[in-house]
């Protein structure tokens, strides 16, 4: 990698070192903050082993409401898995030269954030000793999974997302981790061979040649290729568990889109609140500027507006239809029980988003960082309403219940928030959070340049 | 050297192989399978033996078929051949399997230890020595008459055992003490017809049902026998249906049923029933009759009453033409609710009106009357408390009967039982008065029992032990002879059997003389007792109008209470626990009451008028006060009731009596005064007035239904008479132009199966007994989960009873599952019981969501849970419209020895996995394997589900409908027919028929 960085008072150097700097070196808070994270993530497990060993009865779903936080949490997981290849891959695509900072921590946020979603769905088995039926695996007995039931598509939408997600990730770090092995080259200690043992396996033997060079930007860009249909897919997927279902609220052929936009939307955000703090911690305030929150504001305005439009659409729907089902359920909704959540969710993810059309709060980091939160928790609700209203107020009113969620979903809940940062904290000090290969390119086509807060663009 | 062998060879590989086979199977301990070392002859495994008896869990009598299994009783049926209830079994009556294997029953002899208070048990020799002693001593000291023995009010040879006994040992004192009795209606036929007997009302035969409170359907006299009649009259058949009027201040699960609902006042009945009778004879209406019945009523004009009735004139005429111009009509009289402190002229007015309708000897037959021991007055129960408080009852023996809880707390019965030097409980259960005693000697419960019963004038039953006594019990019949045996002399010469079962033969040797003249005595017993009984008819005895009814005065019935406390108390028998007896119960404690849906809990039924000037809604606790006492009870707001009454069910309230009855709601009769209805002696429970105070304390009351308004849904369906007609008319052409058509759900099955199971409700018979509910708990082993998991809406019921109120106030619905509040239109309530249960649909949402297939359709058309393959993802439920699938949240335990009655035939389900209604696949199978064994298809009627086995109102048929002659494809072709949400296109399985109202536009 030295070898193209190029005359040593470029900025080059300086991207090399600024980055891989942030690496290794563990303070007291980071320590005590991975300290915390396995706790709660402990905790969430004892409360998991204490729900298998009693059964589900120990958390609050119940008739008729047979999906809660569980399925919210894995709905708003895999939402948030989104972004990552949509930055990477659509806008790598697209040529946005913005998102060379971000793309990084965006991948390794979809990798983690799809290893939590992908917990859920076993958290919730009523008899999670037996999740392999789910897999369509040869056995005696001549049974397999029912193909028709969105459950299996979502095992294979999910399964394939995070494959080519991963794959997608680490093509994209074999440079850098080649640079990074050059840094460590005859670094002192024991400690210091095994990292450098490390990154040279992990780097593939990358030399940086032009041969190298041609076929590892083709790859990629076939990657990006491939990964780009599976944003659209796998949300898609996630949306059909509820819109095949025949119940109000869920029924419904609006749910990819709408699913697909909220997707990007919480996953934007999500990028938006990691970003925040974690530039700050690692230093790394050069790289990520009012520029890049410019961008991802807009991009959070387009899919608020885009989910905005998907509530209108389902009530108008809801009336347009005359369906009296659907329309009491939707009724309902807004006004019923459920109202509160209704209501943080229309106001988190519809009106204040709006503030993002404003050209200075998009560039005002610590506002964005608010408004970030705020979807974030307006984008879980979402995922609340659509499930928990839907089911308790269904076709049979004799059968109409209500759902509060029990300590053992709130604690798996927050285990499963720990349990992503966990990952996330762990990649911020291994790996390059931002792609030093792209950041030079960046330099070297005069798209961007570190510091480059582009106030007038 | 040493060269393994081949032999040595193989034995090692053997004994390795089987090892490591062994060792891999190590994870689940290992259940041995003993066999029988001597087969008893009885018993085949896997085919039940059944045996006939009677069910004793009220007075009523009604026959039943025991299924055991290996030994165990595991279900309670009815008996299809038994007059009074032909097959059909109550909620109450079901659940007495729950009494024999309840887990808190006493398990041997108790007495109670002089220092701490607390029990220690004892052997049966000891304690019918105490007993024996104590009684000699008495005996030489010439206090005979200081023994007391209280029982219940039915007839049969033990009760002449008890007459016979007491006789020998010297002492008068018998009394009989029933909850609920019906001497008002006994004291009123002596006072109107001369005959002091409670006569049959012929429901079935009657157009025009008027009912002035009796709780007919659910505790008044024999419930599943009126409840056919009931049925047979009021289901719409041939373009007609009854007409049912319900009189009262409350609408109770009866009036739930009614056509239409007359609010009068609480104490109104009776003025009511005089000024009707008085408008038939005043237009001339009464013909020969009115002459006698004139000069009664005249002073009973609509206009009079009106005030006092709280009912308009016109009302009440418009009432009375309707009766008088039905073809057949029937009244029935206020009943237990209704019994106030001038019940007697209440029922003597139903009487005149029945008369003046020229009802009496064709709807109201005297001959094949109800028989029931007279039981004592109040004022004789008052005299034997003033004589315990005053030390002259030394030893008070209590069988069958627990005065303690059933008595109200002002007659003082607890208190003065302190005063009784030794009281002998013989109760199976450790019951109010019991926990009271001196000394517990359990008598068996009628399922371990020899014993008979007469519940009327021409039936004779025999109850025949099921299996062996679980615990140390002994029958109280063979602890008096032993007794007898013990004191000696003459009183042991009056009883020289050895045994109760002898003494038992013996007496029925008089019951063969007149049932049986001529026949052997031996075949008789053992054709009585494999019929459960005898029985024949009896002619209907004519009778005339008294010159005694001259006598009755119609003055009001006073209520104790004064403008402080403004509203009248309604007790009346929960529909589910009778007087408390049936507390113990799980299945019926979780059985949703079948007007408020709320389970575990008392309540107190309130207007919404009455809970807004409280300022309170459902479930916020009321403090009560009468002048006799008060207690705190949550509130139920249900436009049911009137604005100036306040009801509460009887039946909860126990201090004892077990785990699940323990510290559960209240016992309103803490609110009563031992008041009397003057002329018949019998309880008043209509006697006090109430005050009511909000405390701001809230509880949950638990109810299993979510709202009672259906939204003009597709679930609970009415139609008017003539609507129905024209349906019918519309469909029999259908039929007779096409009779072998099946209709489209017959489809819904392999091809080349004989098969298509399905099902037929018909609204217009449901009554909303909830007698299904218990069943379909019975045999599928539906475990139950208790007050906190129903809150949760966690309750198993594979069938629920919906009950839909078709006028309905607004804002009535979406609470969850707290209390919805039940509403109705203060013109015309109209109810309807709808049984909720798997549709089996042709094209289920819950199969195709399935990921592992655990649900799917079989070749015969039943949608299939498969608990083995099930992971629980809890999809299934999500889809389904109908909610009608339950998830395992826990293991549920069915704590010994209830775990005895769970049936062999159905899986035990664990925590994790989906069920649902299976339409009572275990006994299809058996169907059509005995069909196969004989080479040919099940026929109609061969197999029937749990729930159609034991519907009281004949509302649920079940059958093939790939047979287009079977009941369930005609009724399915009805013009009435209906699916349940159809337009989903589910294509269910179950047809539901439209209800039938005849609300009083049509009238």
């Amino acid at each position: 990698m030295a070898s193209v960085a190029g005359p040593a008072r470029t900025p080059f150097a300086k991207v090399s070192r600024d980055i891989i700097g942030a690496l290794w070196d563990s303070d007291l808070r980071y320590r005590m903050m991975m300290l915390i994270l396995l706790t709660v993530i402990g905790w969430a497990g004892v409360a998991w082993i204490y729900q298998i060993k009693y059964g589900m009865g120990t958390a609050g779903i119940t008739h008729p409401v047979m999906w809660g936080v569980y399925i919210t949490n894995f709905v708003f997981w895999v939402g948030i898995a989104h972004s990552g290849t949509l930055i990477s891959a659509i806008l790598y695509l697209l040529r946005s030269g913005w998102r060379t900072t971000i793309n990084r921590a965006a991948e390794a946020m979809t990798i983690f954030a799809v290893m939590t979603a992908g917990l859920f769905p076993l958290i919730h088995l009523g008899r999670v000793w037996y999740f392999y039926f789910l897999a369509p695996y040869p056995n005696q007995r001549l049974l397999w999974p029912n193909f028709r039931s969105p459950l299996i598509w979502d095992f294979f939408a999910i399964s394939t997302y995070f494959t080519i997600s991963l794959l997608f990730w680490y093509s994209g770090l074999i440079p850098d981790l080649a640079t990074i092995r050059d840094k460590l080259k005859g670094a002192p200690g024991l400690w210091g061979r095994f990292k450098e043992k490390l990154y040279s396996y992990l780097s593939l033997g990358w030399g940086g040649t032009d041969t190298q060079w041609r076929n590892y930007r083709r790859a990629y860009l076939y990657m990006a290729a491939i990964a780009t249909p599976l944003v659209l897919s796998v949300h898609s997927v996630v949306s059909w568990d509820f819109a095949m279902a025949i119940t109000p609220g869920w029924h419904s052929t609006i749910f990819a889109p709408y699913f697909v936009a909220g997707a990007i939307f919480s996953g934007i955000a999500m990028v938006i609140t990691l970003s925040v703090p974690f530039r700050w911690a690692l230093g790394l305030e050069d790289y990520i500027t009012e520029y890049h929150y410019d961008n991802m504001g807009k991009l959070l305005l387009l899919t608020s507006l885009i989910v905005g439009y998907a509530y209108i659409a389902e009530y108008f729907m809801a009336w347009y239809s005359g369906d009296p089902a659907e329309w009491e359920s939707f009724r309902w909704r807004a006004v019923g029980d459920y109202m509160g959540p209704f209501v943080i969710m229309t106001t988190c993810n519809v009106v204040i988003p709006l503030l993002c059309f404003a050209r200075r709060i998009r560039r005002n980091i610590a506002a964005m960082f608010v408004i970030s939160i705020f979807v974030n928790i307006g984008m879980w609700y979402e995922r609340f309403v659509i499930i928990v209203t839907s089911l308790a107020h269904e076709y049979s009113p004799g059968a109409w219940g209500l759902y509060k969620p029990s300590w053992v979903e709130l604690s798996i809940t927050a285990g499963s928030f720990a349990w992503f940062l966990f990952w996330f904290m762990l990649f911020a000090k291994t790996l390059p959070a931002i792609s030093i290969t792209e950041v030079k390119e960046s330099i070297a086509e005069g798209v961007w340049s570190p510091g480059d807060k582009k106030e007038e663009a | 050297m040493t060269e393994i062998k081949r032999r040595d060879f193989l034995k090692v590989l053997g004994l390795t192989g089987a090892g490591t086979g062994l060792v891999g199977c190590g994870q689940e301990p290992a259940k041995k399978l003993i066999p029988y070392l001597v087969q008893p002859e009885e018993i085949i495994p896997g085919i039940p033996t059944w045996y006939a008896s009677t069910c004793r869990e009220c007075p009523a009598g009604c026959g039943v078929h025991v299924k055991v299994r290996e030994g165990r009783p595991i279900k309670v049926e009815g008996n299809p051949y038994h007059p009074v209830n032909a097959g059909r079994l109550c909620a109450r009556g079901q659940a007495a399997l729950q009494g024999l294997y309840n887990p808190d029953r006493i398990t041997t002899p108790l007495r109670r230890l002089a220092g701490t208070g607390e029990f220690e048990p004892i052997d049966w020799d000891e304690a019918e020595a105490v007993l024996a002693g104590m009684l000699r001593t008495m005996r030489s000291e010439g206090r005979s008459d200081w023994l007391y023995l209280i029982t219940d009010g039915a007839a049969g040879t033990l009760d002449r055992l008890f007459d016979t006994w007491m006789g020998a040992v010297g002492s008068p004192n018998r009394v009989i003490h029933e909850s609920f009795d019906v001497e008002p209606l006994r004291e009123a036929n002596r006072l109107t017809f001369g005959v002091a007997e409670i006569p049959r009302y012929e429901i079935d035969g009657a157009e025009l049902v008027v009912s002035f409170g009796a709780g007919f359907l659910e505790t008044w006299v024999s419930p599943v026998q009126y409840a056919r009649g009931f049925s047979a009259s009021q289901t719409f058949r041939d373009g007609r249906a009854g007409r049912f009027i319900h009189i009262g201040p409350r609408l109770s699960l009866t009036g739930s049923n009614a056509d239409e609902w007359v609010a009068a006042g609480p104490t109104g009945a009776m003025l009511i029933a005089l000024a009707m009778a008085r408008v038939l004879v005043a237009e001339g209406r009464a013909g020969a009759r009115g002459a006698a019945v004139r000069p009664l009523v005249e002073p009973f004009t609509p206009e009079r009453v009106a005030e006092a009735a709280r009912l308009e004139a016109e009302t009440i005429e418009r009432l009375a033409h309707e009766f008088a111009d039905a073809r057949s009509s029937v009244a029935l009289p206020p009943g237990f609710e209704g019994t106030d402190r001038n019940a007697t002229a209440a029922h003597v007015a139903v009487n005149l009106l029945n008369y003046a309708a020229g009802n009496v000897g064709r709807t109201v037959r005297f001959g094949p009357n109800v028989v029931r021991r007279r039981a004592a007055r109040v004022a004789r129960m008052q005299e034997m408390v003033e004589t315990m408080r005053g030390g002259g009852v030394q030893m008070l023996l209590v069988h069958g009967s627990d005065p303690v809880h059933t008595t109200p707390a002002a007659l003082g019965f607890a208190d003065a039982l302190a005063s009784v030097e030794m009281v002998v409980s013989f109760s199976s259960c450790m019951d109010e008065t019991a926990a009271r005693a001196h000394l517990i000697l359990p008598d068996h419960t009628p399922l371990e029992s020899w014993g008979d019963h007469e519940p009327e004038v021409g039936v004779r039953t025999l109850m025949q032990p099921t299996i062996n006594p679980i615990f140390d019990t002994k029958s109280t019949g063979d602890v008096l002879l032993s007794l007898a045996a013990r004191l000696g002399g003459e009183v042991a010469g009056s009883f020289d059997w050895p045994e109760y079962r002898a003494y038992l033969r013996d007496s029925w040797q008089e019951v063969g003389r007149e049932f049986a003249p001529g026949s052997d005595f031996e075949v008789f017993w053992r054709g009585a007792l494999s019929a459960g009984g005898v029985w024949r008819q009896v002619g209907t005895q004519s009778v005339t109008l008294s010159p005694a009814v001259a006598g009755v005065s119609f003055d009001e019935p006073t209520l104790d209470g004064d403008a402080s406390t403004p509203y009248a108390l309604l007790t009346y028998p929960s529909p589910v626990l009778y007087d408390g007896r049936s507390a113990d119960r799980p299945w019926l404690q979780e059985l949703p009451d079948p007007v408020t849906k709320i389970v575990w809990n008392s309540w107190i039924e309130m207007h919404p008028e009455v809970a807004e000037r409280l300022g309170i809604g459902t479930g916020d606790v009321v403090a009560v006060s009468s002048p006799h006492g008060q207690l705190e009870v949550p509130a139920f707001v249900y436009h049911g009731i009137r604005p100036d009454t306040v009801a509460i069910p009887i039946g909860q309230g126990h201090e004892h009596l077990g785990r699940w009855a323990r510290g559960r709601g209240v016992n309103p009769l803490a609110l009563l005064p031992a008041a009397a209805d003057e002329a018949s002696g019998a309880s008043a429970w209509l006697s006090t007035q109430v005050a009511l105070a909000a405390t701001g304390v809230s509880v949950t009351l638990v109810s299993t239904q979510g709202s009672h308004d259906d939204l003009g849904r597709e679930i609970a369906e009415v139609v008017s008479v003539a609507a129905a007609a024209e349906a019918e008319e519309h469909a029999r052409e259908e039929i007779e132009r096409a009779p072998e058509a099946l209709v489209e759900a017959a489809e819904d099955a392999d091809p080349k199966s004989p098969y298509r199971w399905g099902m037929a409700i018909d609204l217009s018979s449901c009554i909303g007994c909830s007698a299904c509910v218990t069943a379909c708990y019975a045999e599928n082993n539906i475990p139950v989960v208790g007050a906190e998991l129903c809150a949760q809406g966690r309750e198993m019921a594979w069938l629920r009873v919906e009950s839909y109120y078709e006028h309905v106030a607004d804002g009535a619905h979406g609470n969850g599952h707290g209390v919805s509040q039940a509403a109705d239109d203060e013109s015309a309530p109209l109810v309807v019981h709808l049984p909720a249960l798997c549709q089996h649909c042709g094209n289920a949402p819950c199969e195709p969501v399935c990921p592992v297939y655990a649900t799917y359709h079989n070749p015969e058309g039943l949608n299939i849970q498969v608990y083995n393959r099930c992971v629980g993802t809890r999809y299934c439920s999500n889809n389904c419209p109908y909610k009608a699938r339950r998830f395992e949240w826990f293991d549920y335990e069915f704590p010994f020895p209830l775990n005895l009655q769970l049936n062999p035939d159905v899986t035990v389900r664990e925590k994790g996995v989906m069920e649902k209604c299976t339409f009572c696949v275990q006994r299809i199978m058996k169907a059509r394997n005995d069909a196969n064994a004989e080479g040919r298809d099940v026929r109609d009627g061969e197999v029937t589900t749990a729930c159609a086995q034991t519907c009281p109102a004949e509302a649920i048929v079940f059958g093939n409908l790939r047979d287009p002659n079977s009941r369930v494809s005609r009724l399915a072709r009805s013009g009435r027919a209906y699916h349940m949400l159809g337009e989903l296109n589910t294509r269910p399985a179950v047809t539901y028929l439209k209800a039938v109202s005849r609300g009083s536009e049509e009238a």
